[in-house]
């Protein structure tokens, strides 16, 4: 079998595009564009997802709203649900919903709640400008973004339509959010155990 | 001799007491606190250097000046006595517009403008104690990066509070009012890093 595979080059790729490709490599779609997800992220890209995943996780157990880590296929519409209509298909690290209308069984359709992306070495140009961009438009209500190797985390809240910035938080900070009403993220916690 | 170093649980040492101490060590003070300073990586002093080009260069023939680590800025709450001086930083980046705060030990009062490069791990004194004596003593744009990753965010102060823009990276043209006619590409600065 021929494998079907995306032009780096071309930008208006749909969704039904997406799903036609057959080859191994993971992609993402912002704005039509194909984006290749870095090669297998590093071992301290996926500690620190795993233990957000544990605290979030044991803070949702008999909660409305879900948690999902990537693979994990977040679709982003901007008028029309229908598959060749939607442009920005994205696999955020984690991704918190709770508007459950939005799951089916491909993923979400439309806007997580919270999204976390935890950058990786080098360029980072994606998550910071493209991603940023799509998610402020989509009405992502947060979008933190976690450095991995300096242990940062920086929470963009949506106010307004538009992204504010938090200041740089980091070990001993105890993190909050409207979201998740009384759960309380200890920094130290997500970068426990790193080495 | 004997050596004479801090006691790093003491927390009111003042500018006096920095300059007593012999150790080969470099440490900071931050409100009488002492916090030690760790040898910089390669990729730390490699974008330090290329920054410090790129501002050094705009500067020629302009009344600002730049300085880069080791370089002892104090930052005086009331007076500026040695004794009565509890902040004594050493930032990897500083720009100094208002003359008068340079004598020959370095800086004494709030510079214009602070960069400090990250390092691997733990970051809090950077983040949370220099973040604040920035802050309150009137260091009007504290710019960090993060190597590894390559971003910048700049901290402005608006109304005595910083302000923080969004996570920039290569691509991305940098501003300041603090130098008018300065453009920073961050693709030049995180290029060829490896």
């Amino acid at each position: 079998m021929e494998v079907k595979e995306p032009d780096l080059a071309f930008n208006n790729y749909s969704y039904a595009d997406y799903l036609s490709w057959t080859m191994d490599e993971m992609v993402e779609i912002i704005k039509g564009k194909v984006f290749k997800m870095s090669p297998a992220p590093k071992k301290i890209h996926q500690k620190i997802s795993w233990n957000l995943s544990r605290e979030i996780g044991v803070y949702l157990k008999n909660k409305k709203c879900q948690a999902f880590s990537a693979p994990f296929d977040v679709r982003l519409p901007i008028k029309s649900k229908k598959n060749e209509d939607i442009f920005t298909v994205v696999q955020p690290d984690i991704c918190i919903i709770c508007d459950l209308d939005k799951l089916d069984d491909a993923g979400c359709i439309g806007a997580p709640d919270l999204i976390i992306e935890i950058l990786s070495k080098g360029n980072n140009k994606k998550e910071l400008k493209n991603k940023y961009e799509v998610y402020e438009e989509s009405g992502v209500k947060e979008y933190w973004i976690i450095h991995p190797e300096e242990q940062t985390l920086l929470i963009n809240k949506l106010v307004d339509g538009k992204y504010v910035p938090s200041r740089l938080l980091t070990t001993g900070d105890e993190i909050t959010t409207p979201i998740l009403p009384e759960f309380v993220l200890n920094l130290n916690d997500v970068f426990d155990k790193l080495d």
